[in-house]
C-alpha cells in the first residue's frame, strides 16, 4: 500500500504537466488532489496503530543503504495532515487561480511532487531516506515560492529560500553521519538513547538543520519573504506542511538525542527566543498573509521549545499543538487569500467591514482565530492547556524561562490574532469606504469550511483525538506511556485560570493596537543580509572568472608552460646523464636536424601558410624518427595527422590574413623564453624517466597478452582495442565531446551572422585579438 | 578556395578518394594484426573528407550522425559483455573460414574500432565545418567566376586565401 501510493504520487506528478494543456489548470489541480485524497484516506484508518508497517528495497548494496519506509502511528498522523491539507489546497487552488491563468499545470504537478516529498519524509525508517526527501522538499518548495517565476521579488525570496534551507540540508547530512555512526544503525525505529560527544555534536547539527527548516531565529528570515508564494502555497507549506519538517525531525530523533548535553539548552534557545520575535514580528504587519507568517513562526518556536523540554507532558502538548496548528493555521491562509482574491487587497488596515460581505470567511476565521488564541471550544483550547501544564509541571530556572516563552507567546498570539480579525472584519469607521468585494467562490469557501469546522469538532470529539491522535504519537516520540490527556473542560484550576489571564490580556493588547493602526513593518534585516551573501558570492564568481578566463590565448599558453615548468620540478635532480647517448644511427642526426631547422624556420616565417607547411615538415621528420625506432603505427598515425592539419590549415587560412601580425620585440622574447621552457621540460621529463627505471619494461607481458587473449599480432592496436580499452572509450569520449563543443561554437556563429549580429568582426588589424574572441565565445 | 580553382587538383582528388577509401577499409580490417586501426582509418576517411572539401566536391556535413553512431556503437562494444556477465569491454575472438578470403580471425575489437573511425570521421568533419568550411563549396564557384575578375580588377593579386571570405 505504501509503495502503491507514492508511486501513484510520482506517477501522476510526471503526467500532469503532459496533460495540463488538453485538460486545463483547474483539472490539473483535481487530478493532483487525487492521490493525496487517497492517501489522506487511507493514512486515516491507520490513525492510532500500534503496528508498524515496513517496507523497503535495497539501494546500495554493501553501504547499508536502503530506501525504507514506515508507517506508524505518527507516520499514519502526519500523512493525514500532509494529504489530507494537501487535497484541500488543491481543491482551493482551483477556486484561487482564475480558469486563465497561466502554468497552473505545472503548479499542480510541483504540488504534487512537493506533497510526495513530504510524505517521503514523514514516512521515512531509514535517517538517509528522510535526507533524501528533506532535500527534495526544499527544492520542490523553491519551485512553488519562485511560482511567479517572471517577478523578482518572488525569484528573491525563492533563492533565500532555498539557499537557507538548503545548507541546513547540509548540516543535516553531516549530523546525520555523526548519528548513525554513534548509534550504528540508520534505522529510525530502533533508537536508543545515545550519549557522549559525538552524539551531542549529531544532536546540535541536527537541532540547527530543523532550526533552519521550521524558521527559528535567525534562520526565519527566509519564510515572511516566501509569502510572495501564491496563497495556497503557503497555506500548505507554511502552515501545515514543509515548515513543521523541523519539528518532526527533532520528534523523530528525540528518544536518540535528547540526552546528550547540548539538545536541551540549543532548543529552548531557538524555541524560546522564536516564540516572541516571532510574535512580535506579527504585531508589527499589516499584510495579512505577512501576520500569519510570522505567527507560524512564533508556533514553530513554541514546538521546539516543547519537544526540547522533554518531559511527557510538554512532548504531549507540542503534539497536540502541532496538529491543532496545520489545521487553523492552514484555515486562516485560506481565508486571507480568499479575501485577496476577492477584494484585491490584504492589508488590514484598507479592509473593513468584511464580517458582512463574507460571512463564511469571517466564520471560519473567527473558528480558526480563536482555536490559534486557545479560546473555547476551539481544539487549540486544550493543546494551550496542555502547554501550560508543561510548564507548571517544570521547576526552577527551567520553568522560569518556560514559562516566559511559552506564556508570554501566548499573550501576544492572542493579541495578534485579534488584532487580525479585528482589522479585516469589524466594521468600516468613520470616513472609511466599506470594502468592495466580489462574488464568492466555492472551491474557495469550501477547504475553508471543512478545516474551520475541523478546529471546532475537535474540540467536540476531544476523547477521540487524545487517545486515537495524539497520545499514540506522544508515546512513540517519548518512548513511554506516562503521557498527559486532553481536558475539554479542567474547571477553576492553576492552568484554566492563567488561560483567562492570557486571554484577556493578549486581547486588550490586540485592541489597543487595532486602534492604533501601525504602518507595515520590514523585512527582517537578516533577509537582506542573505541576499547580500549571495549576491557578493555571485560578483565574486564573476571577477574570479574575469580574473582566470581572461579569454588570452597566449597567456593561456604561457599559464600551460609555467604549471608544466614547476610540476617537472622534482624531476631534475632525477636526470641521469651518464644514460644519455648520441644516436642509434646518423640517419636520426639528419632528422633531428631537419625537425630543428624547420622548427626555427617556423617560428621566423611571417606568411601563415608557409608556416603551416614548415609545421607539417617537422611533423613529418618525427614520424621519420618513429620509423627508425621500428613503430609503424605511430609512424602511420603521425603521418595521417600531419596531412589532415596541414590541409585544415589551408582550409582554416582562409579566415585569416596571409601574414603573421607584427609582434613587439618584448613579446618575442617571452616567446622565446616560453618555447624553450616547454623544450626543457619534456627533455627532461623524458631523460628523468629513461634514467630511473626500477621494474622490468612491460613489453612482453603486453606482447604475449596481445598474442593469446586479444588475438592480434599488432600489439599496439590490441593495446587501444582490449588491453587498454577502458582508457579508448575514455579517449572518444573526448573526441566526441571536442567535436560537438566545436559544431556548437559553429552554429552560433552562423546564427549570428544570419541574423546579421555579427558579433565576431573580423579585423585585419589584430589576428590575435578575434582568435581569442573566437575561442571566448 | 586554391584547390578549387584547379580542374587538375580537383580531378586529382578525384580520383584518388576511392583508392585512400579502400586503403582506409584496409587499415581498419588489417590493424588487428598488422599496422593500422580505428584512428588510422578514421585519419584516413578523414583526410579524403578534407582534400574533398578543400576541392569544393563535398560538405562537412552530418558530422553528428558520425559521432552519435560512433558513439553508440562504441558504447555497446563496452558494455555488451556485461550481460553475459563478463568484465567491461571484454573480447571475443572469432575465427572462421570464408571463401575467397580464407581463414579469417576477427573479434569483438572490430566494431570498437569502427565505432571508433567514425567518430574521428566525426570529429574531423566538425572540425572543418567550425573552420568554416560548410560554405566552401559555393564559394569556391564564387570565387572561381566573379571573385577572381573583381581580385584581379582591383589589386592584380592573383591567390591570397584571405580575400576569399567575404
Amino acid at each position: 500500500m505504501i509503495w502503491a501510493l507514492l508511486a501513484a504520487h510520482v506517477v501522476v506528478a510526471a503526467a500532469i504537466p503532459a496533460f495540463a494543456a488538453r485538460v486545463g489548470g483547474r483539472a490539473s489541480l483535481w487530478l493532483a488532489g487525487a492521490p493525496m485524497a487517497a492517501t489522506a484516506i487511507w493514512a486515516w484508518t491507520q490513525l492510532g496503530t500500534t503496528t508498524t508497517t515496513s517496507v523497503g528495497v535495497e539501494w546500495v548494496t554493501g553501504l547499508d543503504l536502503e530506501f525504507a519506509f514506515r508507517v506508524d502511528a505518527m507516520g499514519a498522523l502526519l500523512a493525514v495532515l500532509v494529504s489530507g491539507i494537501g487535497a484541500l489546497v488543491c481543491v482551493y487552488a482551483s477556486g484561487y487561480f482564475s480558469a486563465s491563468a497561466a502554468g497552473v499545470g505545472r503548479f499542480a504537478a510541483t504540488l504534487l511532487a512537493f506533497s510526495t516529498a513530504m510524505l517521503g519524509l514523514v514516512w521515512a525508517e531509514t535517517v538517509w531516506t528522510l535526507f533524501v526527501f528533506w532535500e527534495l522538499t526544499s527544492v520542490t518548495s523553491f519551485l512553488l515560492v519562485g511560482f511567479k517565476n517572471t517577478d523578482p521579488v518572488a525569484r528573491t525570496a525563492a533563492r533565500r529560500a532555498l539557499v537557507i534551507t538548503a545548507s541546513g540540508g547540509l548540516v543535516l547530512l553531516a549530523g546525520f553521519v555523526l548519528f548513525v555512526d554513534a548509534a550504528g544503525s540508520a534505522r529510525l525505529t530502533e533508537l536508543s538513547a545515545l550519549s557522549g560527544g559525538q552524539a551531542t555534536a549529531a544532536g546540535v547539527l541536527v537541532i540547527v538543520a530543523a532550526a533552519t527548516k521550521s524558521a527559528q531565529v535567525p534562520f526565519h528570515v527566509w519564510l515572511p519573504g516566501a509569502m510572495a508564494a501564491p496563497t495556497p502555497v503557503s497555506a500548505y507549506l507554511h502552515s501545515a506542511t514543509m515548515v513543521k519538517a523541523g519539528v518532526i525531525l527533532i520528534a523523530l530523533l528525540a528518544p536518540a538525542l535528547r540526552d546528550t548535553d547540548a539538545w536541551k539548552p540549543l532548543g529552548l534557545t531557538f524555541g524560546i527566543i522564536t516564540i516572541v520575535w516571532g510574535a512580535i514580528g506579527a504585531l508589527r504587519h499589516v499584510d495579512a498573509k505577512l501576520i500569519l507568517a510570522w505567527g507560524t513562526v512564533s508556533q514553530l518556536g513554541l514546538l521546539v521549545t516543547l519537544l526540547a523540554v522533554g518531559t511527557g507532558k510538554a512532548t504531549f502538548a507540542a503534539m497536540s499543538i502541532l496538529v491543532a496548528h496545520a489545521v487553523f493555521k492552514a484555515a486562516l491562509f485560506m481565508v486571507v487569500g480568499d479575501i485577496d482574491v476577492r477584494t484585491g487587497t490584504r492589508d488590514i488596515n484598507q479592509l473593513h467591514g468584511l464580517a458582512r460581505s463574507m460571512p463564511v470567511a469571517f466564520v471560519v476565521a473567527v473558528l480558526a482565530g480563536a482555536s490559534m488564541a486557545g479560546v473555547p471550544p476551539m481544539l487549540g483550547f486544550p493543546a494551550k492547556e496542555a502547554a501550560v501544564e508543561a510548564v507548571l509541571g517544570l521547576s526552577g530556572f527551567d520553568q522560569f524561562i518556560v514559562g516566559v516563552g511559552v506564556l508570554g507567546g501566548s499573550v501576544l498570539t492572542v493579541a495578534y490574532t485579534a488584532r487580525l480579525l479585528l482589522g479585516v472584519f469589524s466594521p468600516a469607521r468613520r470616513g472609511d469606504e466599506p470594502t468592495a468585494v466580489a462574488p464568492r467562490r466555492w472551491a474557495m469557501s469550501g477547504p475553508e469550511i471543512v478545516l474551520g469546522a475541523a478546529s471546532l469538532l475537535g474540540f467536540v470529539f476531544l476523547t477521540w483525538v487524545t487517545d486515537v491522535v495524539v497520545r499514540p504519537v506522544s508515546v512513540l516520540v517519548q518512548q513511554s506511556s506516562e503521557v498527559y490527556s486532553l481536558i475539554r473542560w479542567p474547571g477553576l484550576k492553576d492552568a484554566f485560570v492563567i488561560s483567562c489571564i492570557i486571554i484577556g490580556l493578549g486581547a486588550v493588547i490586540g485592541w489597543v493596537l487595532h486602534r492604533r493602526r501601525v504602518v507595515d513593518g520590514p523585512l527582517p534585516r537578516g533577509a537582506y543580509g542573505v541576499d547580500w551573501g549571495i549576491d557578493s558570492i555571485v560578483v565574486l564568481a564573476r571577477r574570479v572568472a574575469a580574473i582566470v578566463q581572461h579569454g588570452s590565448l597566449p597567456a593561456y599558453l604561457a599559464t600551460t608552460v609555467l604549471v608544466l615548468l614547476a610540476a617537472i620540478s622534482p624531476f631534475y635532480a632525477e636526470v641521469d646523464i651518464g644514460v644519455l647517448y648520441r644516436w642509434d644511427n646518423a640517419t636520426q642526426a639528419a632528422l633531428v636536424v631537419l625537425v630543428v631547422a624547420a622548427s626555427i624556420a617556423a617560428t621566423i616565417i611571417r606568411t601563415r601558410l608557409a608556416a603551416a607547411m614548415v609545421l607539417g615538415a617537422v611533423g613529418f621528420g618525427v614520424a621519420g624518427l618513429f620509423f627508425g625506432q621500428g613503430a609503424p603505427d605511430l609512424v602511420l598515425t603521425q603521418l595521417l595527422v600531419e596531412t589532415v592539419v596541414v590541409v585544415g590549415f589551408v582550409v582554416g587560412l582562409g579566415a585569416l590574413r596571409r601574414r603573421f601580425p607584427a609582434v613587439s620585440r618584448p613579446w618575442l622574447v617571452w616567446r622565446i623564453i616560453a618555447s624553450v621552457c616547454v623544450g626543457i621540460v619534456v627533455a627532461v621529463a623524458l631523460a628523468a624517466s629513461a634514467s630511473d627505471r626500477t621494474g622490468t619494461p612491460p613489453i612482453d607481458e603486453l606482447t604475449e597478452g596481445a598474442v593469446n587473449e586479444g588475438g592480434g599480432n599488432n600489439v599496439v592496436n590490441v593495446i587501444l582495442t582490449d588491453i587498454r580499452a577502458l582508457d579508448t572509450l575514455g579517449e572518444v569520449v573526448v573526441l566526441i565531446v571536442v567535436a560537438l563543443g566545436i559544431l556548437t561554437l559553429a552554429k552560433v556563429r552562423r546564427d549570428e551572422e544570419a541574423s546579421g549580429l555579427d558579433a565576431h568582426p573580423i579585423d585585419e588589424s589584430d589576428d590575435d585579438e578575434r582568435l581569442t574572441e573566437d575561442v571566448s565565445s | 578556395m586554391i584547390a578549387s580553382r584547379s580542374p587538375i587538383v580537383r580531378l586529382a582528388i578525384q580520383a584518388a578518394s576511392p583508392l585512400a577509401i579502400m586503403i582506409g577499409a584496409f587499415a581498419l580490417f588489417a590493424g588487428h594484426n598488422q599496422p593500422g586501426g580505428g584512428f588510422a582509418a578514421g585519419l584516413l576517411f578523414g583526410a579524403v573528407v578534407v582534400l574533398r572539401t578543400v576541392a569544393g566536391l563535398q560538405r562537412p556535413e552530418h558530422a553528428v550522425g558520425y559521432l552519435a553512431w560512433g558513439g553508440v556503437i562504441v558504447c555497446v562494444c563496452a558494455l555488451a559483455p556485461l550481460l553475459w556477465g563478463e568484465p567491461l569491454l571484454n573480447q571475443v575472438v572469432i575465427e572462421g573460414t570464408v571463401p575467397v578470403l580464407g581463414k579469417v580471425k576477427s573479434g569483438s575489437a572490430l566494431p570498437f574500432d569502427i565505432g571508433v573511425t567514425l567518430i574521428v570521421v566525426g570529429l574531423i568533419l566538425s572540425l572543418l565545418d567550425g573552420l568554416g568550411a560548410t560554405d566552401l563549396s559555393q564559394d569556391a564557384r564564387r570565387t572561381s567566376r566573379v571573385r577572381r575578375a573583381e581580385i584581379d580588377v582591383r589589386t592584380g593579386e592573383s591567390s591570397g586565401a584571405s580575400e576569399d571570405k567575404a
